[in-house]
């Protein structure tokens, strides 16, 4: 499934944050959007599967504009998309394992035995397999983040949506979840929006980058035409960030 | 003057909260017969009441009954009616005190659990995690919730009307020398129907508050670590306020349509 968003608008009490943007990622390609802090990068994310409502615009997942589907139609919708929250966002009073068992349960027709194979499998595949009867409190930042990243995928969504997914964490721990993207990536062969300020990750997962910028993008490219790019705004970004 | 507008302020606040509650319960109505039911979910969430809750009120019910039996016997003595006593407990327990003062150790035991939880779920993006993975949750956080409370608040309170018949059977024998099958049989005499139908079913009410309210203030919870603390305390507040303007509100009606 691609992903296609026309002409989105998005402000906050007047504050425009998202200002007419477009743009389209191939099925199975990996955008990667980069911006600073506070620029409407989570924002963008939350529109497209509709955490936030956009005031206006269109967003294309496949054939369908999810803003034209109401409740039950968006959560039919929602079963495609794997979403990895800057926050990893795992429910704190389930185990590992129930926390990947939660989505199973409700949208398959798996049986116990099976559910457990396939949390099982998905642990082997970002290696936590041991973390299966841990709580949320016990893991680090980085196990946290491998376990949502788990979560989210357990259902093989063909949209997989991944926001911040290093941030926070030191350099080797972030090279190894970029390695475990691009294996999913692989394995799955998702269509994915990676959100990050991150250039390692940028660069090592990028099919495009996007640089949001006063709520549109300034820069749409391969990663090498970003890094010998000539615009100023650019220059500055990899400045700060190299 | 600063007093008059801290005043006006904070009633807004109130009525606004209220309407919000209002919202919240039409759409509880609206979700709770629908399936899937999350029965498990209910079930440990009514656990997790019962063992939050247990201690407090038994010491606090048996402690109730206590007191009130050691304040009456005097009273009654002067009147030479020593043996209304146990009946003037039980009938104090089980209309007015062992509903109302479970139902407010619930409120600040339960409602500030429930405002805490879902609102750190709520900053954490937990909730927006269950959004995403579309499953309803208002109906696996919100509606779970409110059904514990408003099941396990009966139960704890029959509970605690029986504990604290036996703290006022001790009172009795400071006094008195009673036998508990004496004590139970006085109180049998005077206690009739009306009586529970006075005491239990406002306690479904209390219940359904006290999560409704919980769960509301937690569920709207807004960024950041203070708006959990807010949601936690606020949720006391609330539920208690509302506890006793509801008490008021039943007492009266129950009267007019049971007359005694
Ligand atoms: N629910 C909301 N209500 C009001 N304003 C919001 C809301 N969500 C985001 N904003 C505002 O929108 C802007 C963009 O926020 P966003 O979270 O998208 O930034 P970001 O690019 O993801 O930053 P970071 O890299 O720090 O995560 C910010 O100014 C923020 O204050
Ligand atoms: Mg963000």
């Amino acid at each position: 499934m691609k992903v296609k968003v026309e002409n989105l608008n998005k402000s906050f009490n007047g504050l425009i944050v998202l200002d007419g943007i477009n743009f389209e990622v191939e099925e199975g390609s990996t955008a990667v959007v980069l911006g600073r802090s506070g620029i409407g990068k989570s924002v963008l994310l939350k529109c497209i599967v509709r955490l936030i409502e956009p005031d206006s615009g269109k967003v294309f997942i496949g054939d369908v504009n999810v803003l034209d589907l109401n409740e039950q139609q968006l959560n039919e919708m929602r079963k495609n998309i794997g979403f990895l929250f800057q926050s990893s966002a795992l429910y704190d009073s389930m185990t590992v394992r129930e926390n990947l068992a939660f989505p199973l349960k409700r949208h398959t027709d798996l049986s116990e035995k099976e559910i457990e194979e396939n949390i099982k499998e998905m642990l082997a595949l970002v290696g936590l397999l041991e973390a299966i009867d841990k709580m949320p409190s016990e893991l680090s930042g980085g196990m946290k983040k491998r376990i949502g990243l788990a979560r989210s995928l357990i259902l093989k969504p063909k949209v997989m949506l991944y926001d911040e997914p290093t941030t926070g964490l030191d350099p080797v721990t972030s090279k190894e979840i970029s390695k475990l993207i691009l294996d999913m990536q692989k394995q799955f062969k998702m269509t994915s929006i990676v959100v990050t300020h991150d250039m390692v990750v940028a660069s090592s997962v990028a099919d495009n980058i996007f640089l949001l910028e006063n709520g549109n993008f300034v820069f749409k490219g391969t990663p090498e035409e970003f890094m010998q790019s000539d615009l100023q705004i650019v220059k500055n970004f990899l400045s700060q960030k190299l | 003057m600063k007093i008059i507008s801290i005043i006006t302020e904070s009633t807004n606040r109130f009525f606004e909260t209220i309407g919000g509650l209002m919202n919240f319960s039409i759409r509880f109505f609206a979700e709770v017969f629908r399936s899937p039911y999350e029965i498990e979910e209910i079930k440990k969430h009514m656990d997790e009441l019962g063992v939050k809750t247990l201690l407090i009120v038994s010491i606090t019910g048996f402690i109730i009954g206590l007191v009130l039996g050691m304040q009456t016997q005097p009273v009654l003595a002067r009147f030479g009616a020593e043996l209304f006593l146990p009946g003037t407990i039980a009938l104090s327990v089980i209309r007015e005190l062992g509903p109302v003062i479970t139902a407010l150790i619930f409120a600040g035991r339960v409602a500030s659990g429930i405002g805490a939880e879902l609102g750190s779920m709520r900053v954490t993006e937990q909730i927006d995690a269950m959004v995403v993975s579309a499953v309803d949750p208002f109906r696996f956080l919100v509606v779970t919730r409110v059904l514990a409370t408003t099941l396990m608040l009966p139960l704890l309170t029959i509970y605690v009307d029986f504990i604290a018949i036996i703290g006022g059977f001790v009172a009795v024998n400071i006094t008195q020398n009673m036998t508990f099958p004496y004590y139970i049989s006085l109180i049998l005499d005077v206690l009739t129907f009306t009586d529970f139908i006075q005491g239990i079913p406002k306690t479904f009410v209390f219940g359904f508050v006290i999560g409704i309210v919980g769960s509301y203030l937690g569920f709207n919870a807004t960024k950041g670590t203070e708006g959990v603390g807010r949601a936690s305390t606020t949720s006391v507040v609330i539920s208690s306020i509302l506890i006793i303007l509801i008490d008021m509100v039943i007492v009266r009606l129950t009267l007019m349509i049971f007359p005694e």
